[in-house]
């Protein structure tokens, strides 16, 4: 007979989550839902308790028959008392007797409630809330009252869920949307990224980042902070800020991670996060690694199979008061690729983690010469029903062969000058040059740009490109061009420009039209310097 | 695998020896200006700018130099390079003629000797 009622009464429950009330606002959904959670299970009061974004408190956010509650603002630490335990356990908890248990909340005393029942709220598995009822008479709450109590709280979590999922949604996308950065367009690195936002569609601690340095190397950086929410988010903006700080002041990996673990501590002690942080300069053909707790990349050298670097064990960041970390050289040959990822991308619930490793590396095994296919290939094998309860994040950079003739642009700043030098390095390594020759080319064709920055544009942005050939004889020629309108160099430093240009080189030609400038340069490769 | 510069500056016998590492050019001048200048103290005789340690120079480095020589000039004080024999940043000063304005060393101990004399 009972559990007829029971049924009836679950309906009613389930009547109020349903398309009727879809556009309450939520306090009010809430109020309703323990209205009817007070009638089902004849008790005196009601509450509900959601989980903040730091995942350490749970604050009071709706109650019937203890208002006060939330006008107080009442914050349980999670694990202590009877809702914190029920968040750690995840498990209900019921008392008999009020005044022989462990009770944070001051207010259930004072209220004069005798006994309670508690059941967590439950989405994908991950505590979000606790749903509580008391009695002032002494009461035993059974296994069906529980079971109940635990259904209505299904009902209710998935409902508070959506709701403010769909609120927390579209914040969700412009933050974590401006938190990942465009990837640059560089000559001689192609790059992709992945970012996969957790199935319950909260925001997640994972990200990425991927800029050029000063010096024209490539910062590579992946991470992920512990934590959800908006405040882990916050945390993340914070750590990428930093990296670029530390990153273009010169410093080493290593010491990038050291100071980004200061800077964490400060920022919020007790909070950590894993970083990969790496420097490629794919001219030189070397890559600086350094690890603060995070999954090894996966480097597929040009000429060999894919294999997980192996780093010596490293902290996180903010764990440790005076962290080291190391830095680590790896060959890079164009060719090679390299994915960095999050454990959010390998990690599946029942599984040993290298089970999703080995298959991260088979599928990148298959083919990486185009990285969005590969990024496209990996999400499918590794996230076949797409994300997990876990954010996930994936980076690929691949260094690219150089093509002869060779041809390049940059924008006209100050900043690309070293980063077409670098790729010219290698293209005239390629190309059989010297030392020398490699020195003086990069040296005259860095001044020819120099000229079309400070002159070809005025502040308007502008392009440079670059045009490389060699010749059977042995002879190169480099063309640096822009599209702009050539005022006359000023002052002394531009004259020694084309001194420098035709000292170092065979022949110098300056030709300008009304479509820009072209500064040719050639030399002979091996030859003795003019 | 650090080549933003590096400069460490030190004195000898009323002499500034500034040490420049790495690349000493147009991204990095206007920082490297201001080190080289705040290295200057008036009671000195001059000032060495050690390139044993650099890497690369480019026109903008060379014009710092010549810059610098003419700022010391005006001061009374004089300017010494120190430039190991071979490699780029060699090649580059004599191309422009940095002796035309400061003597070229291949060692500090020289430099600063030259200051003396």
């Amino acid at each position: 007979m009972k559990s007829r009622v029971v049924a009836d009464r679950l309906r009613d429950l389930e009547s109020i989550t349903d398309a009727a009330l879809a556009y309450l606002p939520i306090e009010t959904l809430l109020d309703e839902l323990l209205t009817r959670v007070i009638e089902i299970l004849d008790v005196d009061t009601a509450a509900i308790l959601l989980l903040e974004d730091d995942e350490t408190t749970l604050v009071a956010r709706a109650a019937k028959g203890l208002e006060e509650e939330v006008e107080r603002g009442v914050r349980i630490p999670v694990g202590r008392g009877f809702a914190g335990r029920i968040a750690a356990t995840r498990h209900p908890v019921r008392i008999l007797d009020l005044a022989d248990a462990d009770v944070v909340n001051p207010i259930l005393r004072e209220k004069g409630l005798h006994s309670l029942l508690g059941v967590p709220l439950l989405v994908e598995g991950a505590v979000v809330g606790v749903l509580h009822v008391g009695t002032l008479r002494e009461r035993a709450f059974d296994d069906e009252d529980e079971d109940l109590l635990q259904r209505a709280g299904d009902r209710a979590a998935l409902a508070i869920f959506s709701r403010m999922t769909e609120h927390e949604r579209g914040l969700a996308d412009a933050l974590q949307r401006s938190l990942l950065p465009r990837l640059p367009e560089l000559p001689a690195v192609a790059l992709a990224g992945r970012y996969l936002p957790a199935r319950s569609a909260r925001l997640g601690g994972d990200w990425f980042d991927a800029f050029s340095l000063p010096d024209g190397r490539l910062a590579l950086a992946i991470g992920d902070v512990v934590g959800r929410g908006f405040h882990a988010a916050a945390i993340m903006g914070q750590m990428r800020s930093g990296l670029r700080a530390y990153a273009l002041d010169g410093m080493s990996p290593a010491m990038v991670l050291e100071r980004l673990s200061n800077l964490l501590r400060q920022i919020e002690p007790g909070r950590t996060a894993t970083l990969l942080y790496l420097v490629l300069d794919a001219h030189g053909g070397v890559l600086t690694v350094a690890s603060a707790g995070h999954p090894p990349p996966l480097v597929a050298p040009a000429e060999s199979e894919p294999s997980y670097l192996e780093l010596a064990g490293s902290v996180p960041l903010g764990a440790a008061r005076y962290p080291h970390y190391d830095n680590v050289d790896v060959e890079f040959e164009p060719g090679s690729a390299i994915v960095l990822y999050t454990d959010g991308l390998v990690e599946r619930r029942g599984e040993p983690l290298e089970t999703g490793l080995d298959r991260l590396a088979a599928t990148v095994a298959e083919g990486y010469e185009q990285l969005e296919h590969l990024g496209d290939a990996l999400v499918d094998v590794l996230l076949p029903d797409g994300p997990g309860t876990d954010d996930a994040a994936l980076l690929m950079a691949r260094a690219l062969p150089l093509a002869d003739p060779l041809i390049a642009c940059f924008p006209a700043e100050i900043e690309s000058i070293p980063v077409m030098r670098r790729l010219l390095a290698r293209w005239l390594v390629e190309a059989g040059a010297t030392r020398e020759d490699v020195d003086d080319l990069s040296l005259a064709s860095a001044e020819a740009a120099a000229n079309a920055v400070e002159h070809a544009y005025g502040l308007e942005p502008g392009v440079v490109e670059l045009r490389a050939r060699s010749e059977k004889s042995g002879t190169v020629t480099l063309s640096i061009r822009d599209f702009g309108n050539w005022r006359s160099p000023r002052g002394m430093h531009r004259g020694r420009g084309l001194l420098l240009m035709e000292g170092l080189t065979d022949v110098v030609e300056v030709v300008r039209t009304d479509e820009g400038t072209t500064i040719e340069l050639s030399r002979q490769l091996g030859a003795e310097a003019a | 695998m650090n080549e933003q510069p590096q400069s460490e500056v030190s004195y000898r016998d009323s002499v500034g020896i500034v040490s420049l590492r790495g690349e000493v050019d147009i991204v990095q001048a206007h920082e490297l200006r201001e080190r080289l200048v705040s290295a200057i103290r008036n009671e000195d005789l001059g000032l060495v700018v050690d390139l044993t340690g650099a890497t690369y120079i480019d026109s903008v480095g060379v014009s710092l130099l010549f810059e610098l020589a003419e700022r010391l000039t005006e001061r009374q004080l004089r300017l010494a390079v120190v430039v190991p024999e071979g490699g780029l940043v060699t090649r580059v000063l004599r191309i422009v003629n940095l002796k035309s304005v400061a003597p070229v060393h291949e060692s500090v101990n020289n430099a600063v000797d030259s200051i003396h004399d």
